[in-house]
C-alpha cells in the first residue's frame, strides 16, 4: 500500500514538473541581461521597465482582462439558461438537435468561427474594436457553459424538484432554491473555463480586434516577427505571479466560507 | 446562491476598476477630443516614443495596431470594419494592393522630407514613381555562417554553399521565392526569371545541394544557428540581426552574384478616414533625426539618407546592412507574379522539398 503511494506521487510529481517547467524557464531567463533565452549572463530587472513603460502594451493587458471577465459572465447567464432550457427539453429527438447544434460550435475551428464573425460584423455595421471582440467571446464560450452545467443538471435527481414542488414552492423558487445552489459548481466551473477560453482565443479574436483595440494573444503574435523580447517573459511572469494571488485568494476565501458554514451548520443540529 | 452573487458583484467592480485604469492611462498619452491617426504596423516595427513625439507635435491621437504578415494585414484591409489611415507593406504587397485599387495616391507636396530618401530606393518597379509608397524600412537575402564552425572559411557567393565540405551544416529558409531566387542567382540569372529552361536548370543544381542541407526551417533559424546547430543559414537580413546580436561569432553576407532587396513601405489604404494626418506622419518619419532613432530601435536598414548622419558609426559603416551602391545595382526587388507563376515556383520549391527527404 505504501509502495503504490510512493509511486503514485512519483508520478504526479512528474506531472507537475513537466507542466511547470516551461513557465519557470521562462520566467527564470525574465531576468536575463543578455536579453535571449539560451545563455544566462545576469540578474536585469530592465525587463520589467520595459513592461511597465510600455502604457500601450498595459492597456492591451487591462483590455484582455475586462474582454475575458465580462464575456465569461454574461455567457455564464446565457449558458445556464441554455443548459436549463436543454435539461427541460422534454422530447428526446428535439434535446439530441440543440446539444449537437452546442456541439457543432464547439468542435468547428477557431478559423471558421472568427472569420464568419468578420463578415457578419462588417455586414450589419458594428465597428470592430471592443464590442466586436466581447460578442464573439460571449458567442463561443456559451456551448462551453452548456457542456459544463448539463452534466451537474443531470446529476440532479428529479425528486428534489418533486419534492420542492410538493412542499409548495414556486417554479422561481425551485430554480433559485433548489436548482441553481445544486448545480453551482457547475456554473462556476463553466465561468473558470469561459475565462481561459477567453484570454487564450487567438483566431477569432485576430479577425475580430480593429481600431487599435488589441488583445495580449494577437499582440504577441503580431510581435514574433521581430523575435520575441525578454519583456513578454516579463510580462508572462507578472501575469502568472497574480494569477497564483487570485488562486490562493480564491482558495482561502472559499476555504473560510466553507468552515463558517459547516460550523453554523453543526451548531444549529 | 450567495456564492453565486457574491462573484458576481466582484467581478463587475473589478471589471469597474480596471476600464478606469484603462481609461486613465489612454487618457494621460493624448488630450480627449483630437483626430485619431490610426497606424496599422508590424509587430513592434516602431519606436513607441516617435509615436508619443508625434501626437504631441501634431496633436492627433494615434491609434495603433499591430499584424503580423503582409496577407493578415490585406485580409483586413479587404474586409473593412477598420478605417487604417496607414498601414506598411513589403514590396510585392504595395503592388497587389495597387492593381486591386486599395491603396490611395500619397501627396507628396505634404511630403517634403521625401528628398531624404536615398534615391537607390526610389521608383522602384513595385511602385514607378512612388506614386502609392514611401520605403520605411528594406533589407536583403543572405548568408548568415559562423567562421569559427567551417575552420576560418569565408562565404561571398551563393555558389560556395555547393562546397563539399559543408555536409549537413546549411539551414534554409522555408519560402519558396527566396530558395529558388538563390539557386537563380548562382547561375548569374535574375531572381525573376521564369524561363522554363533556366527555371529546370535551377531545379537541378538545387537538387545538388541536398547533401549539404540540414533543413529547411522558418522562424527557428533564429534559435538553432546561435546555438551551433548549424553553421550556415540563409535567410532576411532582419534575423541575420537578431542572430548576430545573440552570438557575435555569426556574420552575414550577401552574395556577390546577387540577391533579392525587400521593403517595408508606408502607405495610406483606401477608406483611410485622415489622409492629411497620415501624409504628415510618413513626413514626420523620414526627418533624419526620427529615422535614425527608429533604425537604431528596430534594428532594420533605413532607406532616410539623410538619417546617417545621426546613425552611430558602428551601425553606418556596416557594409553588410548598409552595402554600397556598387553591391545594392546587383540586388534585385521581386516582380509581383501572376497566380500561375506563383504556383510554378512554389510547385518547383515543392519538388526540390520533397528530393531533399
Amino acid at each position: 500500500m505504501v509502495k503504490k503511494r510512493t509511486w503514485a506521487s512519483i508520478y504526479l510529481f512528474c506531472v507537475f514538473v513537466v507542466l511547470y517547467l516551461p513557465i519557470f524557464y521562462l520566467m527564470f531567463y525574465s531576468f536575463n541581461k543578455a536579453g535571449t533565452m539560451t545563455h544566462f549572463t545576469g540578474f536585469t530587472l530592465d525587463w520589467y521597465k520595459e513592461v511597465f513603460s510600455d502604457k500601450r502594451l498595459i492597456v492591451i493587458v487591462i483590455d484582455t482582462v475586462i474582454v475575458a471577465l465580462l464575456s465569461s459572465v454574461i455567457s455564464t447567464a446565457l449558458g445556464v439558461v441554455g443548459a436549463l432550457a436543454v435539461y427541460s427539453t422534454k422530447r428526446r429527438s428535439a434535446k439530441n438537435a440543440l446539444l449537437s447544434l452546442n456541439n457543432i460550435l464547439m468542435v468547428s475551428p477557431d478559423v471558421i468561427i472568427g472569420a464568419s464573425f468578420l463578415i457578419l460584423f462588417t455586414l450589419i455595421g458594428i465597428k470592430l474594436g471592443f464590442v466586436s471582440v466581447l460578442l464573439a467571446h460571449i458567442a463561443f464560450s456559451v456551448p462551453i457553459v452548456v457542456l459544463m452545467v448539463l452534466p451537474k443538471l443531470q446529476e440532479m435527481s428529479p425528486t428534489f424538484i418533486d419534492a420542492a414542488r410538493d412542499l409548495g414552492a414556486r417554479r422561481r423558487d425551485v430554480l433559485l432554491k433548489v436548482v441553481l445552489p445544486f448545480i453551482t459548481p457547475g456554473i462556476f466551473a463553466g465561468f473558470f473555463m469561459a475565462l481561459t477560453y477567453s484570454l487564450d482565443d487567438f483566431a477569432v479574436t485576430f479577425f475580430v480586434t480593429g481600431n487599435g483595440f488589441s488583445t495580449l494573444s494577437v499582440e504577441i503574435y503580431s510581435r514574433a516577427r521581430q523575435g520575441i523580447s525578454m519583456s513578454v517573459n516579463a510580462l508572462s511572469t507578472l501575469i502568472f505571479l497574480i494569477t497564483l494571488a487570485i488562486v490562493l485568494v480564491y482558495y482561502f476565501f472559499s476555504n473560510g466560507i466553507g468552515k463558517a458554514k459547516s460550523y453554523s451548520g453543526g451548531r444549529r443540529v | 446562491m450567495k456564492k453565486i452573487s457574491v462573484m458576481l458583484v466582484a467581478v463587475l467592480i473589478l471589471v469597474l476598476v480596471l476600464a478606469f485604469v484603462a481609461a486613465k492611462l489612454t487618457g494621460s498619452t493624448t488630450r480627449a477630443g483630437a483626430k485619431t491617426l490610426t497606424i496599422y504596423n508590424w509587430g513592434d516595427y516602431i519606436d513607441p516614443t516617435l509615436i508619443t513625439k508625434f501626437e504631441k507635435k501634431y496633436g492627433y491621437r494615434v491609434v495603433y495596431q499591430t499584424f503580423d504578415s503582409n496577407e493578415a494585414m490585406l485580409t483586413k484591409i479587404q474586409q473593412g470594419g477598420t478605417s487604417f489611415d496607414l498601414i506598411v507593406p513589403s514590396d510585392y504587397m504595395i503592388s497587389k494592393m495597387r492593381d486591386e485599387h486599395l491603396l490611395l495616391p500619397i501627396n507628396m507636396k505634404n511630403v517634403p522630407n521625401l528628398k531624404n530618401v536615398d534615391s537607390r530606393f526610389m521608383n522602384l518597379s513595385f511602385d514607378p514613381n512612388n506614386r502609392y509608397s514611401v520605403p520605411y524600412f528594406w533589407g536583403t537575402v543572405g548568408i548568415v555562417y559562423n567562421p569559427k564552425m567551417l575552420g576560418g572559411d569565408k562565404i561571398t557567393s551563393w555558389n560556395d554553399l555547393w562546397d563539399k565540405n559543408y555536409k549537413n551544416q546549411i539551414l534554409l529558409v522555408d519560402s519558396a521565392r527566396e530558395i529558388i531566387g538563390m539557386g537563380l542567382n548562382s547561375l548569374h540569372y535574375s531572381v525573376n526569371d521564369t524561363n522554363e529552361k533556366h527555371l529546370d536548370q535551377t531545379l537541378r543544381k538545387l537538387k545538388r545541394l541536398t547533401p549539404n542541407i540540414k533543413a529547411i526551417v522558418g522562424d527557428e533559424n533564429k534559435l538553432l544557428l546561435p546555438r551551433r546547430e548549424a553553421a550556415i543559414g540563409v535567410l532576411w537580413s532582419g534575423d541575420a540581426v537578431e542572430i548576430m546580436d545573440e552570438n557575435p561569432e555569426l556574420t552575414y553576407v550577401i552574395p556577390k552574384e546577387g540577391s533579392n532587396v525587400w521593403f517595408d513601405n508606408m502607405a495610406i489604404p483606401k477608406g483611410a478616414t485622415n489622409k492629411k494626418g497620415a501624409e504628415e506622419f510618413i513626413n514626420f518619419m523620414l526627418d533624419p533625426r526620427n529615422a535614425a532613432k527608429n533604425a537604431e530601435y528596430v534594428g532594420y536598414a533605413t532607406p532616410d539618407k539623410a538619417a546617417m548622419r545621426y546613425l552611430p558609426k558602428k551601425i553606418k559603416n556596416d557594409k553588410r546592412f548598409y552595402p554600397d551602391k556598387k553591391l545594392t545595382d546587383r540586388l534585385e526587388v521581386y516582380d509581383n507574379f501572376s497566380k500561375p507563376m506563383n504556383a510554378k515556383f512554389n510547385e518547383l520549391f515543392l519538388e526540390f522539398k520533397m528530393s531533399h527527404h
